[in-house]
């Protein structure tokens, strides 16, 4: 039955529908189920997170590292409106992913346009992104302080037993409220006419602008959305984690593995990576040691790397040079 | 060969000695020194930094990884072992060097954001490790009355020491990297960072090449990592994480990745600055911040970008043949 959602997402991509069951069927018979199943809902945040990298990347070649903190002012504005204004989790999630949206403009605007228009080597773009990081993450600690925040679930955290395996609600939303969000974007991306002129200015940036398309605005489209997406995944993340002004390395880092292991650029490749991490972080947490997890799963992306240069899910093997 | 005779430095020398002789007197504040101490260790590490990612054009965002493995492996062996100061350097430093080999393999085959993610996937490793293999690093709580170290006989105590031998130890950095530069072996490394095919059909061997200066790269901040060990005698993995990683590759890119002299410009203003902010205090970072995407912006050569007119001045106004060097 779960299985219904991903079919929807990667309609297109042949080989996934058919990847599903077989992997399934592996992890039942080899690993416990309940690891799995504790992934799921972490994996859909790394997929959002994934996805926000892989869009900017697509769009525009910009691999924007302070999408982590994006994130982390997402769950902070979403806190704030949810506890302090007293307002529900919906409109939180909605207020949130706009201010986010507008953030990622200006983003955009002030600081990669410029660079862009200098032409300026790739690695200063890495490090103006990085400064923004550490812009957000210091603007957040001044106006939040630096205690961690507990946000309360919007649902119940009782688990539910299903036989062995258990789940709670909370878990649930998070896995839809991801999905869902995907989806959306899906749609938007294949039926918009920005979603279009997206895919086309990612497919071929001065064809695109040979057919009209303003990429500076296309641009903007993407940062917008990408900085919303990881506003919702902030919001998302927040009733599991404590929020605080420095959750956003980690969860930033953990999203571009996501992406990378999907191979960057590559929305449903994005997603696949998302769960992918998700899982393998669960059990490797679960059935080999909880305090080496992270380190196995950088372990485990080296070895991808160095095995398949271009992502685990990219169907046609570019040679990254 | 001649022509290294007829550019002989004069004053590049008189400038060295200067300073070295003076800065311990003028600056007797024993915070200031500190500060000084960790330019010089941030150096050694930018320079590495630059030959990998000025010279060669791979980004690193790991060499916090290789920092903590010198400053772990050479202060493990003198703590456990009682190990003499030098040997647990050259211990390290091979240490330091197979991992600059281990990361190379994979990161031959990669680039752009596939090899900066290999890098950070380093560094966070090492830092794991180190956290969780609490039996032989103590785990987060580090390690602590690291010994002070002895060379040629004479015990390095205070400040003070320690500028004169981190000076040595950056000037000979500093050397030996624009020897590298200015060698076939530097002429390669630009070679393959301005077009790795065009580098190959040329027959060079390029992989030899890139996994080379990933070697030499982590060598230097090993190095790095040793002297860290000894001066702060003590060591957590929290002086190791990925933010530290960035604000290497910052100090690599404000001061000019593709010059030595930037390493050093760059260590040394990033350093002071966030020094000075401090007067700023919770705005302090945010500065920082904006200060470097600024920079990025408008320098994009970073700071030793501005060098270059002053070079071509001097070649002029002192008739001295400075430009037929580069």
């Amino acid at each position: 039955m779960w299985l219904v959602p991903f079919m929807v997402v990667m309609k297109g991509t042949s080989e996934y529908p058919l990847l599903f069951p077989l992997l399934f069927q592996w992890l039942r018979d080899v690993v416990k189920l309940q690891y799995f199943l504790n992934g799921l809902p972490i994996g859909s945040i790394y997929a959002l997170v994934a996805l926000s990298y892989s869009l900017i990347y697509a769009a525009s070649g910009v691999l924007n590292w302070s999408q982590g903190d994006i994130v982390m002012l997402g769950a902070f504005i979403g806190f704030t409106i949810i506890n302090v204004i007293k307002l529900g989790f919906t409109t939180g999630l909605l207020i949130s992913m706009i201010v986010l949206a507008l953030v990622g403009l200006l983003i955009q605007i002030a600081i990669l346009q410029p660079l862009r228009n200098r032409q300026a080597p790739p690695i200063n773009v890495v490090i103006a992104t990085l400064g923004v990081a550490i812009l957000i993450r210091n603007v957040a600690l001044v106006i939040w302080g630096a205690d961690a925040q507990n946000s309360p679930s919007p649902v119940s955290t009782k688990p539910i037993y299903l036989g062995s395996l258990s789940i709670t609600p909370q878990d649930i939303l998070i896995l839809m409220a991801g999905i869902a969000l995907m989806v959306i974007l899906q749609f938007l991306l294949k039926r918009s006419k920005e979603g279009k002129a997206l895919r086309a200015v990612a497919q071929d940036r001065y064809a695109a602008i040979l057919m009209g398309i303003d990429t500076n605005r296309s641009d903007g489209v993407a940062f917008a959305a990408s900085a919303s997406l990881g506003a919702a995944a902030g919001m998302l993340v927040a009733p599991i984690f404590f929020v605080t002004f420095n959750m956003g390395a980690l969860i930033g880092l953990k999203g571009f593995v996501a992406a990378v292991i999907g191979g960057l650029g590559n929305i449903p490749g994005a997603i696949a990576g998302g769960f992918f991490l998700g899982i393998i972080e669960s059990m490797a947490g679960g059935q080999i040691s909880s305090g080496y997890r992270d380190a196995i799963t950088y372990a485990l992306l080296i070895l991808v790397l160095w095995l398949k240069p271009a992502g685990l899910f990219l169907r046609k093997t570019r040679q990254k040079v | 060969m001649k022509m290294m005779k007829t550019t002989f430095k004069w004053y590049l020398f008189l400038v060295i000695a200067l300073v070295m002789l003076l800065t311990p007197q003028f600056i007797t504040n024993v915070y200031y020194q500190h500060i000084i101490n960790l330019v010089g260790i941030y150096t050694l590490i930018t320079i590495g930094l630059n030959i990998l990612s000025g010279y060669t054009g791979q980004v690193s965002m790991g060499h916090a990884g290789y920092y903590a493995i010198g400053t772990y492996v050479s202060s493990l062996l003198m703590l456990n072992l009682h190990m003499p100061f030098w040997l647990s350097v050259l211990i390290a430093v091979v240490a330091v060097a197979i991992c600059g080999l281990v990361v190379g393999i994979p990161a031959m085959k990669l680039s752009g954001p596939y090899l900066v993610l290999a890098t950070v996937g380093f560094g966070e490793i090492v830092r794991l490790v180190i956290l969780n293999w609490t039996p032989v690093t103590k785990g987060a709580a580090g390690l602590t009355g690291i010994p002070l170290p002895r060379l040629f006989g004479l015990q390095i105590t205070g400040e003070k020491d320690f500028f004169y031998l981190i000076f040595f130890v950056v000037l000979i950095g500093c050397y030996i990297a624009q020897r590298i530069a200015r060698s076939k072996i530097g002429r390669t490394y630009m070679a393959i960072r301005e077009d790795e095919l065009a580098a190959e059909a040329m027959g060079v061997p390029v992989n030899t090449y890139k996994i080379s200066a990933f070697v030499i790269s982590a060598i230097y901040a090993g190095i790095a990592g040793c002297l860290f060990g000894a001066y702060s005698g003590v060591a957590s993995p929290d002086n190791f994480t990925f933010d530290d990683s960035v604000g290497f590759l910052c100090m690599s890119v404000v001061g000019g990745n593709n010059t030595i002299i930037g390493a050093l410009i760059g260590s040394f203003v990033l350093t002071i600055l966030s020094e000075l902010l401090r007067v700023f205090q919770s705005l302090r970072l945010i500065l920082y911040g904006l200060i470097l995407i600024m920079t990025v912006i408008y320098m994009p050569k970073g700071l030793a970008g501005f060098i270059e007119p002053v070079r071509k001045w001097m070649a002029i106004h002192m008739k001295k043949s400075t430009l037929i060097q580069d």
